[in-house]
């Protein structure tokens, strides 16, 4: 059974999410603000926690980067429909997805199912311990573990996924709709940056190839491609 | 360069023209009159000449035509002196030197007076003889007395005046045209929506009615973008308000469909939440009206004191059920028309705010009094519960303010901003302040 953490200070909100969550089998906790968030979340005892990016002292982002800062834990966090800054800055601090509000407490379960999938670890690359090797980058999908040029690469779960399609399929372009199925488990949505913002992440923690090139290729309008050296 | 520079340009430089062609044509009819007066050229000769003719007279009269003769021998070697010539009545020279054309043609004529740069006296020697005295001067540069003075040419101080002239209404045109053109620049920035646009910059140093201007557009842009700015916040709270009752229907409604054996209890959240919608809705109308200046309808007489009493009443009531109690003085009455309404609502928002905070077991004081200097009306409600940090003692009186450690409680922090906007629809105030020992003195003045 899967701990969820739900930061929210609309309590009311948080306790109907709860008992939603709970009938759907996870076992969910709630606590109403960023504060006692970042404690628990830290605390090690969660699989995912869910972050309300509006919270009075300390908001959604400024929580995630101090969760990010200490732990790895997957972050779903819950924006402003529209409001795209807060999106792509909580995608930039390393959150995995987001789930704009209002949304239905169905789709909230469907993304947090997705990303524990991920983060469990795709069935079929249980069956191979030898690592996955694509020129200086070696990733152990059953071990979500992955290094660089001999040294280990610090990714979240989402990062890990998206690289892993990458690096299967290396030399190739692969689109940002596929990405999107494979990595994030949902279809692309129109206007969605979450792809690009993830990708341009994980470019940064590569670093450039020595003709000052990227790793990773943008095919505009086709996708990206992981270069094989 | 627009049309006003040339326009300025031109009206300087046609002043300036005017105004000199003016003044230069006073000089001229003053210098032509000045040589109408001028002594003839008889004279032109100058104090030399006059001083060799004495001399020469004297010299003549005393020591006949002999010491004449010397004396003009000595005086032919001085340089500079002038040519003295001494005629007898036939016209010849004592010297038998001769007589230059022009001096000639005036001896023909029996009149020296028109000849030039000449001077004639007629003289009887000592021994009885007429002679005629004619000296006349040596015309070398820089020989004798300079000769008068030639009119200079206009043509040069007319180009530089012109030239000048040129410069300075560029430079003026320029001066005047130039800030205009800079707050023309704003205007077009500002209604392109730019708001952050200022131009005293530009301005400088200026001190003057074109300078006041600018300062008068910063302070125009300055408030449109306060302005502009509050409504884009209120815009995006009052979407984050809506938002927040929405998610809850959206849980709401998932629970249902989740579980159907909880529909009863998940319908009366959606009920409760659509209710908490449309009361926000409503005070959201409520609050845009006031904004906007729109009367409720017309004002009525009432009782403030009385009003403010029942008010009291209604929340110790209410405040009673959770330990808290509300007391009321004030008596007498306060008799006004006012737009009933809208005042008992602040005056409710405020008191209910206050027994909503008082802390449980503690009492909110509202005090009602009638004002003498000047004539007015005063609510002044305190509490006992946490205060406000000074710093936002004005910011409660904004919409969605809510402190940060009461995000839980209810009501969506429009209260007290409809309450001073309906107080300063009357022309009143509504401050905040905290008390000593603790919690938060709200004073509500109106005048009579």
């Amino acid at each position: 059974m899967s701990r969820v953490l739900l930061v929210d200070d609309d309590i009311e909100l948080a306790a109907m999410l709860r008992e939603y969550l709970e009938q759907e089998g996870f076992e969910a906790v709630a606590v109403h603000d960023g504060e006692s968030g970042v404690r628990e979340a830290l605390s090690g005892r969660y699989a995912i926690a869910v972050l309300d990016v509006m919270m009075p002292r300390l908001n959604g982002v400024e929580a995630l980067r101090q969760i990010r800062a200490g732990s790895r834990l997957p972050v779903l966090m819950l924006t402003a429909r529209g409001d795209d800054i807060d999106r792509i800055i909580g995608l930039e601090l390393g959150a995995d997805d987001y789930v704009p509000k209002p949304c239905s407490p169905r789709e909230l379960v469907a993304r947090l199912r997705a990303i524990l999938r991920r983060v469990a670890g795709p069935a079929e690359a249980s069956t191979s311990a030898e690592p996955l090797v694509v020129g200086p980058l070696s990733m152990w999908p059953e071990r979500r573990s992955a290094s660089w040029r001999q040294q280990p690469l610090d990714l979240t779960s989402t990062e890990f996924s998206i690289l892993g399609v990458l690096a299967r399929q290396a030399g190739r372009v692969v689109s940002k709709s596929e990405i999107s199925e494979l990595a994030l488990g949902r279809p692309l949505a129109r206007f969605d940056r979450s792809i690009d913002v993830h990708v341009s992440s994980i470019r940064q923690k590569l670093g450039a190839r020595p003709d000052g090139s990227s790793w990773i290729q943008t095919i505009r309008g086709q996708g990206y491609q992981l270069v094989k050296a | 360069m627009g049309r006003l520079f040339w326009k300025f340009f031109f009206a300087f430089w046609l002043s300036l023209l005017l105004a000199g062609s003016g003044v230069g044509t006073v000089v001229w009819l003053h210098r032509q009159a000045e040589a109408e007066t001028e002594t003839g050229p008889a004279l032109s000769g100058g104090p030399r000449a006059t001083v060799m003719l004495d001399a020469a007279e004297v010299f003549l009269r005393r020591g006949g035509s002999q010491m004449m003769r010397e004396v003009l021998r000595e005086w032919a070697d001085a340089p500079g002196a002038a040519q003295l010539f001494v005629l007898d009545d036939t016209g010849r020279d004592l010297f038998d030197r001769p007589l230059p054309g022009d001096l000639r043609a005036a001896w023909s004529a029996g009149d020296f007076r028109r000849g030039p740069q000449s001077a004639a006296r007629r003289v009887v020697a000592s021994d009885g003889q007429a002679y005629t005295l004619v000296a006349r001067f040596d015309r070398q540069p820089g020989h004798g007395r300079p000769p008068r003075r030639e009119r200079p040419s206009p043509a040069q101080p007319i180009l530089a005046g012109l030239l000048a002239s040129l410069a300075f209404s560029a430079a003026m045109a320029w001066y005047m045209a130039k800030p205009i053109r800079s707050l023309r620049g704003a205007l077009r920035a500002v209604s392109d929506g730019r708001l952050e646009t200022r131009v005293q910059p530009s301005m400088g140093r200026r001190r003057d009615e074109l300078a006041d201007l600018g300062r008068d557009f910063d302070r125009m842009a300055q408030r449109l973008q306060a302005q502009v700015h509050s409504q884009q916040r209120l815009l995006h709270d009052v979407s984050h308000e809506l938002r927040s009752p929405l998610a809850r229907l959206h849980a709401a409604i998932g629970l249902a469909r989740q579980n159907p054996a909880k529909l009863d209890m998940t319908l009366e959240r959606i009920e409760r939440e659509s209710v908490r919608l449309d009361e926000l809705v409503g005070e959201l109308l409520t609050l845009s009206r006031l904004e906007a200046g729109t009367p409720g309808g017309p004002p009525e007489t009432i009782d403030l004191i009385e009003m403010v009493a029942s008010i009291a009443d209604d929340a110790g009531f209410e405040a009673s059920a959770s330990g808290r109690a509300v007391h009321f003085t004030g008596d007498g009455e306060v008799s006004a028309a006012v737009q009933g309404e809208l005042l008992y609502r602040a005056v409710e928002n405020v008191v209910r705010n206050a027994a909503k905070y008082t802390a449980v077991g503690t009492a909110v004081e509202v005090r009602a009094r009638r004002l003498l200097s000047p004539e007015g009306f005063e609510v002044v409600v305190s509490d006992r519960g946490p205060g406000v940090a000074e710093a936002d003692l004005e910011a409660i009186f904004e919409p969605f303010y809510r402190a940060d450690n009461n995000r839980g409680t209810s009501g969506y922090g429009l209260g007290l901003a409809i309450a001073r906007r309906a107080v300063s629809a009357h022309g009143g105030q509504l401050r905040a302040r905290n008390r000593p020992g603790g919690g938060l003195e709200v004073t509500l003045s109106l005048p009579l």
